[in-house]
């Protein structure tokens, strides 16, 4: 089986000026993101189970732990179909073209969030 | 829903005092392939598996018996449809399996919470085996792509917890499910003539050899039995004949199984065993050979005239456990038509008439009729064998098969006729006869139903004995 890997190529330098929140935007943004490439895989009523269940419904989730609990429910494989589809609905509400996404490579959902939100933050 | 997400979190933490499973196993090693027949040829990983079929087909039950063996005490069973206490009552004989895995009322929930739950019991990893009851209840609820998310998740689950999941469908055309589980079992009613007769079809085992997709099975005491395709009896096996007294003023047929369907023979009767082509010999055997043992072992008389294809040594051996070689002697006649050497023993030409071995039979009767000890002789015949005989002059052979069926009435004798589905006098010879009984074979299972009088349809094995007949109902 081929896997797949999602590679943030963009250097926090790099990133659009338009695109530049404040700390509390990408906040909300990055939830609307969790919530928006969980449904895409698992459908409404997947995703508000697996917020329920890793008890994310209200806390924005530390990507780390996010990882883990996902881990715990879908194996490595579902999980990172689920934080690649996070990642993706991320980009595109943060208007960065999604040639930003380079598919190879390792991933760490972790470091890709982290990265992200300093690139995208002031 | 909150009391139920407690419920089932008490339900995991109660499991964990109980022990944890390897969650590992799939069910290709539990005891559901036995019970369906498919051990041997199981290899691959069975994780999810649909059981799918209209109401009132079994699937519950199908459900419950694979939770019981599957589950290994450490399933769930999640209903949407009915409370625990009702399907209790509805399915008596799975109450003591029903209570013994944890039981989960989602009559009231969303698609959400019940996500949510199969979360709760999957990452557990205590429960071996979660039953769904039925998912499409809950399925329908949703629009189709939300449907088809949700499957994928609870596919996900299921493969990365180690957990079995059982789906019970009442949608009996393919859905979404439908491609995403490993394993697909359909339950549907036939009827024969008025009867119901359950049947299972495997449409799917990923991985897996199929080499019979299709069994009869029965739920007789609320049980799932199934039947493996009927196999010709260890002969060697036989044990010693039980002789069976008269029932009231009828003969027994020398078989419970047979007396219980037909209530034995009156006399002056006669039965008429209607069989299709792919009822094996050995199936007819076992109907035609117990009356004349019990016949004899009552000190009375009889003769047999076999069905084409009669195996000498089997009925030799078969007579000699029932009965004692002077009895087969004096008091049983075989006269098989269709040889040489029983024409030359009975004075028969080549080239007898239908009526000429009316007289040999008749004197035979006469003969063996002073050998008992009232006076009455049972006579078992092949029609098919004269059929064979007399191609060319069957109006005859009708004729005296008529006269002897009359003659017959008006004496103690008891006559049973054997005769094939495509018999060209078959509905005559039907019309004249008391009893009628049909024998046929659907999915390897030789069955079996009286017409007249009309009893149940069964299922015919050899669990006892090979010689016997072992009727077991189809409900």
């Amino acid at each position: 089986m081929t896997q797949c890997y999602i590679l943030l190529t963009t250097a926090p330098n790099e990133v659009p000026e338009d695109t530049i929140l404040p700390k509390d935007d990408f906040a909300a943004v990055y939830a609307n993101a969790i919530h928006g490439g969980l449904d895409k895989v698992l459908g409404h009523s997947g995703a508000t189970a697996a917020l329920y269940h890793t008890k994310m419904t209200n806390n924005l989730p530390d990507p780390a732990e996010f990882h883990r609990k996902l881990l715990g429910l879908f194996g490595l494989e579902g999980t990172l179909s689920l934080e690649r589809a996070i990642v993706k609905d991320l980009a595109l509400r943060l208007q960065w073209s999604l040639d930003l996404l380079n598919i190879e490579g390792s991933f760490d959902f972790n470091n890709t969030i982290h990265a992200v939100r300093s690139g995208a933050s002031v | 829903m909150m009391s139920q997400v407690e419920q089932v979190k008490s339900l995991t933490q109660v499991d964990h005092l109980i022990g944890t499973g390897s969650g590992q196993s799939d069910l290709a090693e539990t005891r559901i392939a036995s019970i369906l027949g498919l051990k041997q040829f199981m290899q691959g990983p069975i994780r999810t598996l649909l059981i799918k079929g209209v109401a009132g087909t079994g699937k519950t039950t199908v459900a419950l018996e694979i939770l019981k063996a599957a589950g290994l005490g450490k399933g769930a069973y999640i209903s949407s449809r009915v409370p625990k206490e009702m399907l209790e009552t509805h399915i008596p004989a799975m109450k003591e399996t029903i209570e013994n895995q944890e039981f989960l009322d989602i009559r009231l929930e969303d698609a959400t919470s019940v996500l949510d739950f199969v979360m709760q019991l999957s990452q557990s990893k205590k429960y071996k085996t979660i039953v769904f009851d039925s998912w499409d209840a809950l399925a329908k609820e949703m629009d189709r792509s939300e449907r088809l998310r949700a499957e994928k998740t609870l596919m996900g689950l299921a493969h990365n917890s180690g957990s079995q999941f059982i789906f019970v469908s009442e949608e009996p055309g393919a859905t979404t499910m439908d491609y995403l589980v490993d394993g697909i079992l359909e339950v549907s009613m036939l009827e024969e003539q008025d009867r119901a007769v359950r049947e299972f079809t495997i449409h799917k085992l990923r991985g897996t050899r199929i080499p019979q997709r299709k069994y009869i099975f029965t739920l007789l005491e609320g049980k799932f039995t199934f039947f493996e395709p009927y196999s010709i009896p260890d002969y060697s096996k036989i044990s010693e004949f039980v002789q069976r007294p008269d029932i009231a003023s009828s003969y027994s047929l020398g078989s419970g199984g047979l007396d219980r369907l037909f209530g034995g023979m009156i006399p002056g009767s006669t039965l008429a065993i209607e069989y299709d082509e792919n009822v094996p010999y050995s199936a007819l055997r076992a109907i035609e050979i117990p009356p004349i043992i019990n016949f004899l072992s009552m000190k009375r008389s009889a003769i047999l005239l076999p069905l084409p294809g009669a195996n000498d040594q089997i009925m030799d051996l078969v007579l000699a456990k029932g009965v004692d070689a002077l009895t087969i002697k004096d008091r049983l006649s075989i006269l098989n038509v269709l040889r040489t050497s029983d024409l030359k023993t009975s004075n028969l030409p080549k080239n007898a008439t239908p009526r000429e071995v009316h007289e040999v039979l008749t004197n035979e009767t006469t003969r063996l009729r002073e050998k008992s000890i009232d006076k009455t002789v049972l006579i078992v015949k092949s029609v098919s064998a004269l059929e064979n005989l007399f191609a060319s002059d069957l109006d005859s052979l009708l004729e005296v098969t008529s006269q002897e069926i009359i003659t017959l009435q008006q004496s103690h004798d008891a006559h049973i006729l054997f005769l094939a589905k495509d018999s060209p006098i078959r509905s005559r010879i039907l019309s004249m006869s008391s009893s009628y009984a049909k024998l046929f074979v659907r999915d390897g299972t030789v069955l079996m139903f009286g017409v007249k009088p009309h009893t149940d349809i069964y299922a015919l094995q050899h669990l006892e004995d090979p010689t016997s007949p072992s009727l077991t109902e189809l409900v």
